[in-house]
């Protein structure tokens, strides 16, 4: 009886896995194959198993030979990495002021915060065009990155996390004659790591994946970033083969597998952090 | 929320008499302030400024290729939106797409977080299974599932004739086309929610369930007794958050179907995005802005009044 459940159990369980495994299977696959065989091979098993005589490089060649996608991977990568850095930075610093210090008007301030938290940004982002767009920044690096590098949910989560840091250290710090800044820079940041690390990994995936502000924001080829470029490559799908698309979209994705793998952990903790408010 | 700025303001209160006789040092307000000014700045430039620009230019007839012709018009693109047929079409399938996606992802994401909740060897493996879509971008998904669902040659109606399915128009039919995002956007995203019912599921205490055994309650009475109910606040949480992000969708749209065929599957954040940005008539669309984020904000404060309530009652 155990054995007929445990059983049964298995043969769920591997099925749904199939439902999610299976066109993740077919899109590798076929990236290392020619479109001719990428629909020989459709209706028979062959869609989802390698045959290794039938596997190579040719479409990753080919696709970087029209198209160079490296490019606009290295776009994202540094989008991705400036908004890591500075909006951490900036979104730290006042989470830090908004627990540590007392000053006037810091009610009201955290009382603000919060109530953006409200605001559904993607909701608004053409009157947030618009504001890009009188600055005279849009098809600007700095027009793209400044108005996701402020996140308020990320300084209230910095600020809920400073609150309990030991004052003590900082004091300790201060007789050894650093600055506030100091103080921050060399004790707060470093002790907190855990912390930076789960909030700059979400910033990192959001930054990454994002598609419509660069759609609005960045139209010049040259500054694209990957998710619109790809896009742009598949719109004309007449032209492209079934093989490069799956190419470009696995060379995509190699970044983001390698970053689950590193930091699972921690992305699983921030998406639940966020959900406590 | 509202819970919180109430007790902020009760400390404040509170703490008012104390705060007056008590001098604030000029270092720690210069550091706050040095700290803050940054943050606040980009806030308010990039936050606050585009809900301002919303409602003044919600008002007025604004073409963007002609800055200087912008005139007062009352309220004449609110009684607009009553009558454009498109944008109707583009609220409804919105409405479809949430009523749809909301329980059915949230339903798969917990069975599949009582899948891998199960101590059993293996287990590991299928928790990376069911979460392997996360790691794909929502143009990646898109681009796959277009190319997959291709109603000639794609590779979903060569399986479904395998078994004897004839072909299906899926994304270029006007009738399928909003149920196929939905089933996409529902595989691609219960992955992650499954990560956050199963860490809910691992902090249920064991002893509830020990104590229903001896009561001779059956898996089902426990499920529903012990399991939702403990999972309440993580449910609260994933529903007002996928409800939200559920009403932004356009990405799956303008990627797999552009919103057709037939504005079958237009959404209203997309339909701004057209008629605001693509033809850049930003008077009418900064109006439908300011009326589709006091929605947002209506339905996600509704949303948690509804949860509180049952609980208190």
């Amino acid at each position: 009886m155990k054995i007929v459940k445990k059983t049964l159990f298995y043969l769920l369980a591997s099925l749904v896995a199939l439902q999610f495994l299976l066109p993740l299977i077919w899109m590798i696959l076929s990236s290392f194959k020619i479109d001719e065989v990428i629909y020989k091979d459709m209706d028979t098993i062959f869609a989802f198993v390698p045959r290794f005589s039938d596997l190579s490089l040719d479409s990753y060649v080919e696709l970087l030979g029209f198209y160079n996608i490296f490019k606009n991977v290295g776009n994202s990568l540094i989008y991705a990495s400036i908004t890591v850095v500075v909006g951490l930075t900036i979104n730290s610093l006042a989470g830090y002021a908004l627990a540590r210090f007392k000053f006037p008007l810091k009610d009201w301030i955290l009382i603000f915060i919060i109530a953006l938290m409200i605001v559904p940004i993607e909701a608004t982002i053409l009157p947030l065009f618009l504001v890009v767009n009188e600055m005279g920044l849009i098809n600007t690096i700095p027009g793209y990155l400044l108005p996701f590098i402020i996140n308020v949910m990320n300084i209230f989560l910095f600020r809920q996390h400073f609150l309990s840091f030991p004052g003590e250290l900082i004091e300790s710090g201060k007789i050894d004659g650093l600055s506030e800044v100091g103080c921050f820079f060399r004790i707060v940041m470093p002790s907190s790591l855990n912390m930076y690390i789960t909030v700059g990994i979400l910033t990192f995936l959001a930054s990454w994946n994002d598609f419509l502000w660069p759609v609005m924001a960045l139209s010049n080829a040259d500054l694209m970033p990957i998710q619109v470029a790809l896009n742009a490559v598949f719109a004309d799908t007449y032209n492209i083969f079934t093989s490069h698309m799956m190419a470009a979209l696995t060379i995509v994705t190699i970044p983001i597998v390698i970053l689950y793998i590193i930091f699972q952990k921690y992305i699983v903790e921030g998406s639940m952090q966020s959900g406590i408010k | 929320m509202k819970k919180l700025i109430k007790r902020i303001v009760k400390v404040r209160n509170t703490t008012e008499h104390l705060r007056q006789s008590e001098h604030y040092k000029t270092r720690d307000i210069v550091s706050a302030y040095g700290f803050l000014t940054p943050a606040l700045i980009l806030a308010i430039l990039f936050i606050v400024l585009p809900i301002i620009l919303a409602f003044t230019y919600g008002f007025t007839d604004y073409y963007l290729l002609k800055p200087n012709d912008k005139e007062f018009i009352g309220l004449d693109n609110f009684k607009r939106m009553m009558t454009d047929e498109v944008l109707i079409q583009s609220f409804k399938n919105t409405i479809k797409f949430v009523v749809f996606v909301v329980p059915l992802q949230l339903s798969m994401a917990l069975g599949l977080a009582l899948i891998v909740n199960k101590k059993i060897r293996g287990v590991g493996f299928f928790r990376t299974a069911y979460f392997s879509p996360a790691v794909l971008s929502l143009v990646v998904i898109s681009i796959l599932w277009t190319v997959m669902l291709n109603p000639t040659s794609g590779l979903i109606n060569e399986l479904l004739a395998n078994v004897g399915i004839s072909k299906q128009p899926f994304l270029s039919s006007a009738s399928q086309a909003m149920y196929t995002i939905i089933a996409i956007s529902a595989w691609s995203g219960c992955g992650y929610q499954m990560m956050i019912f199963l860490a809910g599921l691992k902090n249920i205490d064991g002893s509830l369930y020990e104590a229903a055994d001896i009561d001779g309650a059956n898996a089902f009475q426990k499920f529903l007794f012990i399991t939702i109910p403990s999972l309440k606040p993580i449910l609260m949480f994933l529903v007002i958050t996928t409800t939200i992000q559920a009403f932004k969708l356009i990405v799956q749209p303008m990627v797999m179907t552009g919103g057709g065929p037939d504005y079958s599957t237009i959404t209203i954040l997309q339909y701004i995005y057209e008629y605001g940005f693509r033809h850049r008539n930003v008077g009418y669309a900064s109006a439908i802005t300011l009326v589709f984020t006091i929605f947002l904000v209506v339905i996600s404060i509704f949303i948690k009044k509804l949860f509180r309530e049952e609980k208190a009652a």
